[in-house]
């Protein structure tokens, strides 16, 4: 363990004074991140804003409140328009989406409304962002009927305009009539309360309270918990892989300097073993990659308020993920006996492996089908499992598919590049 | 061609057993000098190393010969045959070398000198023929191991460390540690001169540096065997005569050394026998001066005048302008003919035939062809 841990100490020295190595390793996987996350937030922190239109034809004061709901996400950059100039804009691909708010939409806000009063005009190409508009779209919807319902005493205007409807329906049998009467003035009774008692934070909102009413606390809505809250929750968890990417490079050219300079014979000469060499330059691999994604993810937590929800699935994250690049690091040095050769194919692997497995583009942006093709990518699996530590809230039986892909991998890329090694050097 | 050998191929255990006994003797006397002084110009490793799994045959605690040291070679090769795809490196090369004993390999680049060193010390797998150090026919046993130092032909240092780093690093592969590692690593900086310049980089050291440099890694760690690798190539005359110091101080230490290069006299100087390598075969072995004898051919007379005189007609050899070279067997009866001439000559030498006349006698071809 001694030789291992003294051949291990001497890489990262060397990597440490190594400037061009330590650039890849810690450098660009960090201006990877800073980058993609200030184009994806625009500068200001957050999510990149969707350009959407509203097409308002209600004009009522239920679609201006959801209007002006919709204007308050930093999510989204609003903007009215006609419904033509909107469904044209979108086709264009100047705009992601329109919403259109069709009249009468503002009775779907109360009870009895037709719900399909509101249209959600999608590009085609965008379709990775619908999920995510639709939640904003839904979130929008709730917020406003929410406020109705709290903003001093709207709700039970709404609750005496349909029962007042219901009564006067000729349809409806006086059976009907008597049940809905029954059940819409238990409803006011429930509202007379609300109004005297706090809401509470399962039900808070965006609005800053109610007119003489309570204090409403302010929380996220559902659809931002279970998402990316900033841009950098995508770009970091991308870079850690960049920064894995550049370990494997980094340790794998410095197996070939060695064999080409001598030093490798002069490893292999010493009365140690031929698994303690390698098992000293697989600890140093690991321990770097380890050590720049733990100051990465560090710098991003403490900067950028990146969450990190679940720790100890982190370190779980982390762990498989150096391993499995230690592996494919010990692979990539046997690809050449050059520095040329092992540096052009390890790159050219590791660039479609990250260009498909979510280095470059996100995940969570990916067309369909390149969602398929990255499960090839050690990069996604890799990603996956950070991101399920970071903000998907995986649980332990979904982190463990993208950690045992990443294990197994490391598994056999180390076994087989140590084997080929071996056979290499006679 | 037939390995040609004017000596004892395998000396006899008596022989053995004085080099032994001799080699044991120098240990002690290192030993003496452990408290740190060195040598100048020389690498003076204080005390054997104590790390390995299993104790060096070459002695017992009590510092003497054990019987297996005394009967035993300190490295054997037996029809050694290694091959890349078509390309025969080495072609059934068999030689034994004795402990305390300087033993060049001396050959054109891309003779197999190098390839046999490697095969020797187990980095490379041999296609057939044996090979064993100490007696133990495994050379990759880490026991084996610790026993063996090599200074590889390439600059095998880590240009990004220091000097006091790259031995800090090689020593504690050794095992060694503490106040001995400390000790060694003064001592090696001091005898490769670069005391001075421990602190820096290695990438900004001179090729001469780095050649010193490589040699002391090999050795730190006090092997009773050492392999040197063309250990001088690309070095300057200053480096160069340090390394030759080191290696006198090695051999007066009782070192068991194996030493390859393509210059001959460096084999002429530091080798006690010489096996003469082209083409992955060993062409003729035994001291210098068997060799030469065997193969250097007579003594050459040169002589140049000062216009080409007459009636040396019958001394023969070759008249290059007003210069004459004669090859000969009584160059004094030359030069008894050519002070016959009066003060006609300008000058006169002989010249005692080299190693190199030795290889060109063997191959019909220059060294360094």
């Amino acid at each position: 363990m001694k030789a291992i841990l003294t051949i291990a100490l001497k890489d990262l020295r060397i990597l440490a004074r190594d400037k061009a190595g330590f650039f890849w390793v810690l450098g660009f996987p960090f201006l990877m991140a800073l980058f993609f996350g200030a184009i994806a937030s625009g500068g200001s922190g957050n999510r990149a804003a969707m350009r959407i239109a509203v097409v308002d034809q209600d004009r009522g004061p239920y679609a201006r409140a959801f209007l002006t709901e919709l204007q308050k996400s930093e999510a989204l950059q609003v903007r009215e328009a006609p419904l033509d100039s909107a469904r044209q804009l979108v086709r264009r691909g100047q705009l992601v989406a329109y919403v259109a708010l069709w009249p009468g939409v503002g009775e779907s806000f109360g009870f009895g409304g037709d719900s399909a009063k509101i249209e959600l005009g999608l590009d085609p190409s965008r379709r990775a962002e619908a999920g995510y508009l639709r939640g904003l779209v839904t979130a929008a919807t709730f917020s406003t009927m929410r406020g109705q319902f709290t903003a001093g005493g709207g709700g039970r205007e709404m609750i005496h305009q349909s029962l007042a409807s219901i009564l006067s329906d000729p349809t409806r049998s006086s059976d009907e009539r008597r049940r809905a009467a029954g059940v819409l003035s238990n409803l006011e009774r429930f509202m007379t309360s609300l109004d005297s008692e706090t809401v509470g934070a399962k039900t808070g909102a965006a609005s800053t309270g109610t007119a003489g009413g309570p204090k409403i606390k302010v929380v996220d809505i559902a659809e931002e918990e279970n998402g990316p809250r900033n841009a950098y929750e995508i770009t970091f968890p991308s870079s850690v892989m960049w920064a894995m990417i550049g370990v494997c490079m980094s340790f794998a050219i410095s197996i070939v300097h060695e064999r080409i300079r001598g030093t490798f014979l002069r490893l292999r000469l010493a009365p140690i073993s031929r698994s303690q060499v390698l098992a000293g330059k697989g600890l140093a691999a690991f321990l770097a990659a380890l050590g720049a994604t733990t100051f990465l993810l560090l710098f991003a937590a403490v900067v950028f308020h990146v969450r990190i929800s679940n720790p100890p699935a982190l370190v779980v994250a982390l762990v498989a993920a150096a391993f499995c690049f230690t592996g494919v690091m010990m692979l990539i040095s046997v690809f050449g006996r050059t520095h040329s050769a092992v540096a052009g194919a390890g790159w050219a692997v590791l660039l479609v492996m990250s260009m498909t497995g979510g280095g470059m583009i996100p995940l969570i942006a990916m067309p369909a089908w390149m969602q398929s093709v990255s499960n090839f990518s050690l990069v996604k699996w890799g990603v996956l499992a950070v991101e399920g530590a970071i903000w998907r809230g995986f649980s332990p039986q979904e982190m463990a598919l993208p950690v045992g892909i990443l294990l197994a991998a490391g598994v056999v890329g180390f076994a087989v590049g140590a084997r080929a090694l071996s056979r290499s050097e006679g | 061609m037939a390995v040609t050998s004017t000596a004892d191929a395998i000396p006899g255990v008596p022989t053995t057993a004085k080099v032994a006994a001799q080699s044991t003797h120098t240990n002690k006397r290192a030993v003496e000098n452990q408290t740190g002084r060195v040598i100048r110009g020389s690498l003076c490793v204080p005390e054997r190393v104590k790390q390995s799994d299993s104790p060096p045959r070459l002695t017992e605690a009590t510092g003497n010969p054990t019987f297996d040291s005394l009967i035993m070679a300190a490295i054997e090769v037996r029809d050694l045959k290694k091959s890349y795809g078509s390309l025969v490196a080495v072609d059934g090369i068999s030689f034994q070398v004795e402990r305390g004993e300087c033993f060049g390999l001396l050959g054109p680049n891309g003779a197999g000198k190098s390839t046999t060193i490697h095969c020797v010390v187990g980095a490379l797998r041999p296609d057939s023929g044996e090979v064993r150090l100490d007696g133990e026919a495994d050379p990759t046993r880490p026991s084996v191991r610790a026993k063996i130092g090599v200074a590889p032909q390439p600059i095998a240092l880590y240009e990004d460390l220091t000097a006091e780093e790259n031995l800090e690093f090689f020593g504690k592969l050794y095992s060694l540690g503490g106040k001995v590692l400390q000790t060694r690593i003064e001592m090696a900086l001091e005898s490769s001169g670069l005391a001075a310049r421990r602190k820096d980089r290695v990438s900004t050291y001179s090729g001469g540096m780095q050649r010193r440099l490589n040699l002391v890694c090999g050795i730190l760690h006090d092997p009773p065997v050492i392999l040197l690798d063309e250990p001088t190539v690309g070095v300057d005359p200053q480096s160069r005569n340090l390394i030759f110091d080191s290696i006198e101080a090695l051999k007066r230490l009782g070192r068991t050394i194996v030493y390859t290069t393509h210059y001959m006299e460096e084999a002429q100087r530091l080798c006690d026998r010489v096996a003469i390598i082209d083409q992955g075969k060993i062409l003729a072995l035994d001291t210098v001066e068997g060799l030469l004898r065997a193969h250097g051919g007579p003594p050459t007379v040169q002589v140049e005048f000062a216009r080409k005189p007459a009636g040396l007609e019958d001394l023969g050899g070759e008249w290059e302008e007003n210069r004459l070279r004669v090859r000969t067997e009584r160059p004094m009866e030359v030069l008894g003919r050519v002070a016959g001439m009066g003060d006609a000559f300008q000058h006169v030498s002989i010249e005692r035939a080299d190693l190199e006349a030795v290889f060109l006698h063997l191959t019909g071809k220059k060294l360094r062809d």
